[in-house]
């Protein structure tokens, strides 16, 4: 859910997959899960590589990086994320499982160790292995509920406020550092004819999220959001009415088009100078012209609630190893070497993309400055948290965006809004 | 369509004179047909009635999943909208496909042109005209951009993300495509009618609505049967051009049966519950057809 602008090539597989669900169905029924076909044993050798990668450049940075594996032939196949998200069960169950799979940290992962389908890596947390230096938050961040680890998180990626510094400078305004003067900046921009918010919620409506995160993780703090997200919390108790009140307050500043626009499409008026600020995932920087990079800056958003610790958002990507694979071995290999600090360092530098490093051993002087800021921000910050749809599940996550968006649509009916989405939600945690 | 009555007593020997080479050549996708599809299909029924996360193992739940749907208000809202949808998509493309086939029925310079040139959009991946539709509808799109050059600038809005107007631009686009399907289909169909008899008819004075509904209709009546057939399915199976245009969004505001089922399925993986919608869709299609054929059955006879 990053990166989910709508492509091609994900809506055809869309398609197939709905063409497959029956078929899926067919193999599963109602039998156990234990009887995969012949796992365990005979060691092939070979090595798949699962993965959701699509954008070109990281696509082309990754392939590069597993054609310089010494330890063998890895066969890596790229799948488009909605694909991958919708069979990735069936992958990890299957006799024959793919060895390694890219995917999210948190609670997705857990889910499925809980199920025993993943593969204890805790062997390369320990001693020299690949991830015994990541932080102690990597750590917890990557192990399943029993304290065994079953993720390697590879590079992560901040949100914060992102501006282009030489518009910023054009219409005379400063990045704010209270959230006074973020709504005083807002008046100013609108004064001046300029959009001050963007963003793009058609086909990526989770991106209404974004700003919930933020102002649930301002106003009531980061342990109360993950209470939240783990339905200890309502969604209409008198926090969450703070946050969406709060929230109304920036309707306004919105552009009027943000329901239409993709999260792509929705840099695109910050690009041409028609929309100021655009709160997004570093990979944003992906969407803007190249000529233009050099020029984005961001700020975090600010301090509301200055008794709740600050936080960040820095969803985490990574690789796990699939339980049932023939060849445990050459996945613990192939994890150790993707996890490494030279092949984190490779893969950033040729993906151009804005993500940062997990291992501390990533030699960052030759990073941008942009990503050198992102590093600073997530080290200074009191609490990480990754994004709603990770922080919880899939399936919260669609009560979320219809709440969110029909909030934004008709934020009057806020009261009523929230009431649907507690109910859709205890029907997520009751199921 | 009208039976001719001397092949009727003769069919028992038909079947006899069928060559074993044929029955194998049938057989063979009959065996496929069912392994692939039918005995899938016929899981989804047991699937219906259990709780299933696709990774643990299904937990039977009886017809709870059904009472949940009748309580359901996106999936209330989605079988609303497949009713639109199944009128909408089907009585637009079907009064369109026959206006047009009528009309490019007769020669005329240029015709041969103007049929492919509406059957087009059928060539093109229904996904595909859902990218093409978006950027058409796009706040600055061509449309918004036309009506404001047209004066028309109240009419502009966010065709896509306004629920009012969402399901129905959506629907245009669907339209569009299958309109020169059903064309096609209704073009042949004209072939096969007599001509005479309409020549028959102008003589006699009947004017050209009469001729229409009174002679050339009723000889149209087995390609209606399959336009008929086809326009249901194609209604209650419609997905990807949706999946392309909003994602059942705004707000699942244009969410159809597919969609809903798609989105419980792969995206938050209750594949009982999908299940369960995708009985719902089997059933009214079934429900469509039979009533269908039984009353086709009963006129013919």
């Amino acid at each position: 859910m990053s990166k989910g602008t709508i492509t091609r090539r994900e809506l055809l597989a869309g398609g197939m997959t709905l063409g497959a669900a029956s078929l899926l169905a067919a193999c599963v029924g109602t039998t156990s899960g234990g009887t995969g076909g012949g796992g365990g044993g005979t060691s092939s050798g070979l090595i798949t590589l699962q993965n959701s990668i699509q954008d070109a450049d990281p696509k082309a940075a990754l392939e590069a990086l597993v054609k310089a594996y010494p330890g063998g032939d890895v066969t890596m196949n790229s799948v488009a994320t909605e694909q991958f998200r919708a069979q990735l069960t069936n992958y990890l169950r299957s006799g024959d499982s793919p060895e390694v799979l890219s995917w999210y940290a948190g609670s997705v992962a857990r889910s499925y160790a809980e199920e025993g389908l993943l593969l204890d890596v805790s062997s390369l947390w320990e001693g020299d292995g690949a991830c015994a230096g990541y932080s102690d938050a990597l750590r917890s961040l990557s192990s399943d509920a029993s304290g065994q680890q079953i993720f390697v998180p590879t590079s992560y990626y901040w949100w914060s406020v992102f501006y282009k510094k030489s518009a910023f400078e054009k219409w005379g305004v400063e990045p704010p550092t209270s959230w006074d003067e973020f709504h005083a900046l807002c008046e100013n921009l609108s004064g001046q004819g300029i959009v001050p918010l963007t963003n793009g919620l058609s086909s990526t409506p989770w991106m209404a999220s974004g700003w919930f995160d933020y102002l649930d993780l301002r106003i009531n703090g980061a342990q109360y959001h993950r209470e939240l997200l783990a339905g200890e919390h309502a969604f209409n108790d008198p926090e969450v009415v703070a946050v969406m009140e709060e929230y109304k307050r920036l309707i306004p500043y919105f552009d009027k088009n943000a329901a239409s626009y993709t999260a792509q499409e929705a840099a695109t008026p910050v690009a041409q100078d028609k929309s100021a600020m655009y709160l997004v995932g570093a990979f944003v920087s992906g969407y803007f012209p190249e000529d233009q990079r050099d020029d984005l800056d961001f700020f975090s958003v600010p301090v509301i609630n200055d008794s709740v610790p600050t936080a960040e958002e820095a969803p985490t990507d990574g690789f796990f190893a699939a339980a049932r694979s023939d060849n445990q071995q050459g996945a613990l290999d192939l994890l150790s070497y993707l996890a490494s600090a030279e092949s984190q360092q490779q893969y950033i530098e040729q993906s151009k993309s804005s993500n940062l490093p997990t291992s501390p051993d990533v030699d960052t002087t030759s990073f941008s400055p942009l990503v050198q800021k992102g590093i600073e921000l997530l080290n200074s910050t009191e609490e990480i948290t990754q994004f709603f749809n990770r922080d919880s599940s899939d399936a919260l996550q669609a009560t979320a965006d219809t709440a969110l968006t029909k909030f934004l649509a008709q934020p009057d009916s806020m009261k009523s809004i929230l009431d649907e989405w507690q109910t859709a939600a205890e029907g997520v945690f009751a199921s | 369509m009208s039976a001719q009555p001397s092949t009727a007593t003769r069919r028992p020997s038909r079947f006899a004179r069928v060559p074993l080479l044929v029955w194998v050549f049938l057989l063979v996708p009959l065996v496929v047909e069912l392994f692939w599809v039918f005995w899938p299909a016929a899981n989804s029924f047991s699937l219906a009635l259990t709780r299933w996360d696709g990774i643990g193992l299904a937990e039977p739940v009886g017809l709870q999943n059904f009472r949940d749907l009748a309580a359901d208000p996106i999936f209330l809202t989605a079988l609303q909208n497949n009713v639109i949808w199944v009128l909408g998509f089907g009585g637009l493309s079907v009064v369109g496909g026959l206006a047009l086939a009528v009309t490019l029925n007769k020669p005329g310079p240029m015709v041969s042109l103007y049929r492919s040139a509406i059957y087009l959009p059928m060539v093109v991946s229904l996904a595909v005209s859902g990218l093409f539709w978006r950027v058409m509808y796009a706040p600055d799109g061509p449309i918004n951009g036309t009506l404001g050059l047209l004066g028309l600038g109240q009419l502009e809005r966010q065709w896509l993300a306004d629920p009012a107007v969402a399901l129905w631009a959506v629907l245009i686009a669907a339209v569009w495509r299958q309109v020169g399907y059903i064309m096609v289909l209704y073009l042949a169909g004209l072939k096969g009618t007599d001509g005479s008899l309409e020549e028959a008819a102008a003589v006699d004075g009947a004017n050209a609505w009469q001729r229409f509904w009174r002679i050339v209709m009723p000889q149209l009546r087995g390609v209606n049967m399959v336009v008929f057939a086809v326009t249901v399915i194609d209604s209650l199976r419609t997905f990807d051009i949706v999946w392309a245009m909003t994602r059942g969004g705004p707000y699942n505001e244009t969410q159809l049966l597919s969609t809903y089922m798609f989105q419980q399925a792969f995206t938050t993986g209750n594949l009982g519950y999908a299940s369960a919608i995708a009985v719902v869709i089997f059933a009214l299609a079934i429900g469509f057809i039979i009533t269908y054929l039984a009353r086709q059955a009963r006129t013919e006879d």
